[in-house]
């Protein structure tokens, strides 16, 4: 039975952290609009945007395609792209975003950030201020944080609707159990996803594109500070991955194939990358067998 | 005539009663597949929707209000599993359940067992394939082929976003079926067996032998580093980077992240702080010690750390060795 964990010390920290520079950008917004003129987000495209967040944390499009489909934020990333005009800027961005979470686990309920939101209100934001994918990185990263407060919230609320479900039980209605199990959780899950990321994309991606616009001309230097960090954050999405499958004897793959693109000087693709990795794959197995590496849980 | 029927029910209770169509096993799977999460909370977990997921079978099964309380309350209790691979587990309930109906001895006590004995090592094994391998595999593939532009990679393809959600839910999909089914056929004895066989242990190092190799690649093409100090030495200017790359191309980021993966795994460091810190050393890498704050971001490089691909600001690219 796994422990269900805290939200921990840190995810709080930085979850309030992130929530007061958002508000205070908010507040700020005014102040920091210069030209009054910024492209701003309809409020048809943000509650397409909510909408969005809602189904990739709802059971209308399965397991399958909501948490491992639309809750990633290349996907996200995609949609959102669409719904601004631009799919391709935007799956540049959801991607560049994704390499955050690239080993996102989520185990026991629950989870060290929320991609989902990262995905869609990130990238949503990122293209209202003109951001490249590189500096969409940290962003999606601050947007993400504040995300857990949502997902705590509904973890915590949840459990009122089993109880619910229980009294059905007690008096033998099958129909009753199921539906406690989707009807309430849904109507209070669309409150808490649908109206925050709305509202986040409808007032934040003029607040956010004016402070870009600020920061350009009065520190450049913070918007530099945005790109080079999006070239060291990718390294602790690649490393999370890293604590489930860079282990025993499989470490050296791992070398193999960054020598493979480094050598190349990238210019062997991911999907080519991957067909040798299949082929690896199967040597490694017929002749090595399962032995050395032990599968492990979440609690790595 | 329904006296007779009753009669041979009782008289040959090797003839099963009441028995479940593949049908009914499937209406299950989807519901299970589609509700697993739609009410996941701190107290049970998927326990609501483990009861939801057997609403067909209960349904076909009990008739009379006590059992059909009786195994509800039962399905409501704490559950939490990866609910693809961890699919085998409600396959083996509901044969145990089809069993029981027809009178075998199963009691309440066998049925928690085996939900809550196999519940915590399908969690581990199905995370592990699942969120661990499969999934940042076929993420990487998908995000490989969408990012861009980068000085090595060329234009961001949108195409890759869509291969990842159809291959993704094609293979998942898949996957929670023939788990679903593999547990409802073979039964408990069988999931015991499957666990055992050591084919769970096989897929989880083949995918594992192909993570590696498709994340080595993402490495090198989204960790940038770089350093831009200048060693000055009698008349001599060396760029430590570029001293670094005659060592070995790409040695810096793949030294950054190997670091980052120490840090995480081996020194336990929260992975929230160290996103955090990152975040602090890029902007203190950015700030303009050396310069005045007025340099055009796009001509000058007023940093002690590179970013990659400013026209004006690059450094030389890792070039292949010949």
């Amino acid at each position: 039975m796994q422990p269900l964990k805290d939200p921990g010390r840190p995810t709080r920290v930085a979850a309030v952290v992130t929530a007061a520079i958002m508000l205070g950008l908010i507040f700020a917004g005014p102040v920091l609009a210069q030209d009054g003129e910024s492209p701003k987000a309809g409020l048809l495209q943000a509650a397409l945007v909510g909408l969005g967040y809602y189904l990739s944390n709802s059971p209308w499009l399965a397991g399958n395609g909501g948490f491992f489909g639309l809750y990633r934020p290349l996907v996200a990333g995609l949609i959102v792209g669409i719904i601004f005009g631009d799919p391709v800027k935007g799956a540049q961005i959801g991607a560049a975003i994704n390499l955050l979470y690239i080993g996102f686990i989520s185990a026991g309920g629950s989870i060290p950030a929320d991609p989902s939101v990262a995905g869609w209100v990130g990238t949503a934001l990122a293209l209202a201020g003109g951001l490249d994918a590189q500096s969409a990185i940290s962003l999606g990263l601050a947007v993400g944080l504040l995300g857990t407060i949502i997902f705590f919230t509904r973890m915590s609320v949840d459990a009122v609707f089993a109880h619910w479900a229980d009294a059905r039980a007690e008096v033998g209605d099958i129909g009753g159990v199921a539906r406690m199990n989707w009807l309430p959780p849904q109507v209070f899950l669309f409150i808490i996803t649908f109206f925050p990321a709305t509202i986040a994309v409808y007032l934040g991606a003029g607040v956010v594109s004016d402070a870009i616009t600020w920061l350009n001309t009065n520190a450049p230097w913070v918007l530099r500070g945005f790109q080079i960090a999006g070239g060291l954050l990718p390294a602790i999405g690649i490393a999370m991955n890293m604590r489930f499958i860079f282990r025993g004897t499989v470490i050296p793959y791992f070398f193999i194939g960054y020598l493979i693109s480094v050598a190349s000087a990238g210019a062997v693709n991911i999907v080519a990358v991957a067909i040798i990795g299949a082929a690896l794959a199967v040597l490694h197995v017929t002749f090595l067998g399962a032995r050395p590496m032990q599968p492990r849980g979440a609690e790595a | 005539m329904t006296d007779m029927v009753d009669q041979t029910v009782t008289t040959t209770p090797a003839e099963p009663a009441v028995s479940l169509t593949r049908a009914d096993v499937q209406r299950s799977f989807w519901l299970w597949t589609f509700f697993s999460h739609a009410n996941y909370n701190y107290e049970r977990l998927q326990g609501t929707a483990f009861a939801h997921a057997m609403t067909p079978i209960i349904r076909k099964l009990y008739k009379t209000p006590d059992e059909i309380t009786a195994a509800l309350r039962r399905h409501l209790v704490f559950f939490n599993t990866e609910p693809n691979v961890g699919g085998v587990i409600h396959g083996a309930v509901i044969a145990m359940e089809e069993q029981r109906a027809n009178g075998a001895d199963i009691d309440d006590e066998t049925i928690n067992g085996v939900k809550s004995g196999l519940m915590g090592p399908l969690a581990g094994v199905g995370d592990t394939i699942d969120q661990g391998t499969i999934t940042p595999i076929l993420l990487s593939i998908g995000i490989g082929l969408a990012a861009g532009p980068t000085a090595a990679f060329g234009d961001g393809n949108p195409i890759g976003a869509i291969l990842y959600l159809v291959a993704e839910v094609a293979v998942m999909t898949s996957l929670a079926y023939f788990f679903w089914f593999q547990g409802y056929d073979r039964g408990r004895e069988g999931v015991t067996a499957l666990l055992r066989s050591g084919a769970l242990d096989r897929l989880v190092v083949g995918a594992g032998a192909l993570g590696n190799l498709v994340l080595g690649a993402l490495a090198f093409q989204f960790v940038h580093v770089y350093v831009t100090l200048t060693l000055i030495v009698g008349d001599g200017h060396f760029e430590l980077n570029e001293l670094l790359g005659q060592i070995m191309p790409g040695l810096l980021p793949l030294l950054f992240t190997l670091m980052t993966w120490w840090l995480l795994t081996r020194r336990r460091v929260s992975a929230i702080w160290l996103l955090v810190a990152y975040l602090v050393i890029a902007m203190v890498g950015a700030f303009p010690f050396f310069a005045g704050s007025a340099v055009d971001p796009t001509t000058q490089c007023p940093s002690i750390l590179h970013e990659f691909y400013q026209p004006d600001c690059i450094p030389p690219p890792p070039a292949p060795t010949p």
